[in-house]
């Protein structure tokens, strides 16, 4: 599959690709391999995201609740059944896909930012669950300790660690991308250019939204569930509205509609947050702010959205097909 | 952008191969890295930032300062360092500090951290990275029970020793009704526990306890429900810190409490509190401290020192800080390594009298530090002779009965 997209694509997606694994793999050389991790895990968290808000036209303001409920969940899993963590991933990203499918039925009706603000909603109504419910979340103290057992492999080393969770979230990259890339995208990017249009189709389309939703909670749920158990952790922090308004800011730094633009912004957040925090610079909030509106005011497409667009607009004429997977008007009517 | 990327991609490989030379040390070596790494790990933008925060890092290079001038050429490591990091209260962010710290940072302790689930957090890394923890900054009993470990100690105070200070000495003063408020997360909840229970056991009731949203500023429907509340309580305990503390207390102030018969009582009360408020909002308030910079001639010396350095004195916090480093400095000195397990067994069951901890001994079966701690009372302005001389000590009470009797049997190190 990969291969015939490749072809059809030429050399550059070739070559993307491949510096793009190869960025993956030699990350936990180059910086600090936790951080690499966190910014795996936040790559494939903007991913969902973004599979919502570039693809569908929805903008989620509640995705805390699935990557943080999921990080509970796997956490419980890892802590009460000793299971190795990829069956504890994997149950955290089921929970979440079964957690997002009544928010979602509820949500999908609405649009805009009534839909922002109903999502929004439902995580604080998870958030504060967490909170309360102490007996299985921890409270505040959240969960601690989740093991990182893998068939007695040691996996203590965050080095290594980051190896054995690359793969969840490549996976997860990849079934975004096959999403975005199948029929059910394209519907999905006719629902956010023209729900009207697309009715009169006949598709259903609050059912395609719900799809959508259900599966970009399901990606949410894995980055959440990697991130956990790298961490060892899962708090409130995770399920709180900032942490949904960091991966929104993570795609439109990145470019709304790229998919890949998402890492871009993830890497920069991460490292940035890292590199100010390490030198001892407390109000974080000032530059993360500065480089948004800076983005913002001046590549309205995101970092890898405007570097496409040069790209798409100095080659000659693209394939038909890449015209239809990357709308120029993407950007322009995200919500 | 092609051509960025592969310059970047070969910059990144020099990097890579830049770092890879210098691989961890040996294993043998007395002194890991070559040199001590001490690392303070607090708030430093929140609500705590003023009861320890940056200034506690002043008290730990204190710390270190005193014992190189101390031994001299004869210390066991001839470089030591004082790294520090703002965990901002939150424990992912502890968690990811403290591993870092650890790390790339090199440090060999890491000192203070207060908010207890920021603690917790700590002292599991501490106990996965067999690194040694000594937490001063956070209050739960949990850390020398449930949460311990081998590599983790507890200095300066705790929730039993805050309630059993206050609860019971202000029940046996005749406040035998009380009222307690207390913010709704664990550490409320935890002082409220505790605080129920010293107060039982000192003979007193509590008519009611009520938990308040956290952060909050507006107290006002739990104020003024304390002097209707059937019996009257003749204090409030008010299990707030920080910034709700400071709320609090000015709006009972604003309801004229005191003079309608209802007292305070503060749970965890900072000098830096009072210095904000003003000592007359707080004045004939109790509560109980570990330490006071001007309770004696030893405490006053250090916190001229201190003021000095940074002109303002010094909380309880800070004092325990730079005990706690000059201690870890002092075991790593005995055992002449820096190794985890070896300063462990310095520390364990040691006595110690500095002008911090007096009478004091790191309990070897919880990790507890065991001093002597303050029952004290605010003092009006008109009797503030100086500047945050805001404070009077009404009793010492000594170390055997200050903390938990008992190591609690949930831990095992």
């Amino acid at each position: 599959m990969i291969l015939t997209r490749l072809a059809r694509s030429g050399r550059g997606g070739w070559l993307l690709l491949v510096a793009g694994l190869v960025a993956a793999f030699a990350l936990p050389w180059l910086i600090y391999p936790p951080v690499a991790l966190d910014i795996a895990c936040w790559a494939l968290f903007a991913a969902s995201v973004d599979l919502l808000l570039g693809f569908t036209g929805l903008l989620s303001f509640g995705h805390a609740a699935f990557w943080g409920g999921s990080a509970y969940c796997t956490g419980l899993i890892a802590l009460h059944t000793g299971m190795p963590f990829p069956v504890a991933i994997a149950g955290g990203a089921v929970f979440t896909a079964l957690l997002a499918l009544p928010i979602g039925f509820l949500s999908v009706r609405l649009s805009g930012i009534y839909f922002a603000m109903v999502t929004l909603a439902f995580a604080q109504m998870i958030y504060f669950v967490a909170n309360q419910w102490r007996d299985v979340t921890g409270g505040e103290n959240g969960l601690q300790g989740i093991p990182r057992e893998l068939f007695g492999l040691d996996l203590s080393d965050s080095f290594f660690f980051y190896y054995a969770g690359l793969p969840f979230v490549l996976a997860g990259l990849f079934a975004a991308w096959r999403i975005v890339r199948s029929p059910f995208g394209r519907v999905l990017v006719s629902i956010r250019a023209n729900p009207d249009r697309a009715r009169a189709l006949g598709y259903p389309v609050d059912r395609y939204k719900l799809q959508a939703f259900v599966l970009s909670a399901a990606l949410a749920g894995t980055a959440g569930g990697v991130f956990s158990v790298g961490h060892g952790f899962a708090s409130l922090e995770g399920v709180y509205w900032t942490t949904s308004g960091q991966a929104v800011m993570m795609v439109i730094l990145g470019g709304i509609g790229t998919l890949w633009g998402g890492a871009i912004g993830a890497a920069l957040i991460v490292q940035l947050q890292d590199f100010l925090a390490t030198a001892g610079f407390a109000e974080t909030g000032i530059i993360t702010g500065t480089i948004f509106i800076v983005v913002v005011l001046l590549f309205r497409r995101g970092i890898w959205g405007t570097a496409r667009h040069l790209l798409i607009t100095r080659r000659t004429p693209a394939t038909p097909a890449d015209v239809a997977a990357e709308p120029k008007k993407s950007v322009d009517t995200p919500v | 952008m092609r051509v960025t990327g592969w310059g970047g991609c070969l910059a990144a490989t020099g990097l890579l191969l830049a770092g890879c030379g210098g691989g961890p040390g040996g294993g043998d070596e007395k002194i890991s890295d070559g040199k001590v790494v001490l690392a303070v790990l607090n708030d430093q933008s929140g609500i705590y930032a003023d009861t320890s925060g940056r200034q506690t890092i002043e008290a730990v290079k204190m710390a270190v300062t005193d014992f190189q001038a101390k031994y001299g050429d004869k210390a066991a490591s001839k470089t030591i360092e004082v790294k520090d990091a703002d965990h901002q209260n939150k424990p992912e962010i502890a968690n990811s500090k403290a591993q870092e710290l650890y790390d790339r940072q090199q440090a060999d302790v890491i000192l203070d951290v207060p908010t207890s689930s920021a603690a917790f957090a700590v002292a599991t890394i501490a106990k996965n990275k067999k690194k040694v923890f000594i937490d001063v900054g956070a209050a739960s009993t949990e850390l020398e029970g449930k949460q311990c470990n081998k590599y983790t100690f507890h200095y300066g105070y705790n929730s039993y020793m805050l309630a059993h200070g206050t609860g019971a000495e202000v029940t046996k003063d005749g406040s035998k009704n009380w009222y307690i408020v207390y913010p709704d997360y664990a550490f409320g909840q935890d002082m409220q526990k505790t605080f129920s229970a010293a107060i039982k056991e000192a003979g007193g009731t509590v008519v009611a306890s009520d938990p308040t949203p956290f952060p909050n500023d507006n107290f006002s429907t739990f104020l003024l429900k304390a002097p209707n509340l059937d019996p009257k309580p003749q204090v409030i305990g008010t299990m707030q810190a920080g910034g709700d503390l400071v709320n609090l207390v000015k709006q009972y102030n604003e309801y004229k409490l005191r003079d309608k018969g209802v007292g305070l009582a503060v749970g965890l009360l900072a000098l830096s509190d009072i210095h904000s408020l003003g000592s007359d909002a707080l004045a004939g308030t109790r509560y109980t401290d570990m330490w006071y910079w001007n309770a004696d001639e030893k405490s006053r010396a250090w916190a001229d020192k201190f003021h000095a350095k940074t002109g303002k004195r010094p909380t309880a916090n800070m004092a325990a800080n730079y005990s706690a480093a000059l201690q870890y400095l002092e075991a790593v000195q005995r055992g002449g390594t820096d190794n985890s397990d070896e300063v462990v067994k310095q520390l364990e069951g040691h006595k110690i009298e500095d002008m911090f901890a007096r009478n004091a001994t790191i309990r070897a079966q919880d990790h507890l530090l065991l001093h002597d701690a303050y029952l004290s009372e605010v003092k009006p302005s008109s009797e503030v002779k100086e500047p945050y001389d805001y404070v009077k000590v009404l009793k010492t009470i000594p170390a055997s009965e200050a903390f938990q009797p008992r190591p609690d049997p949930a831990c095992r190190l």
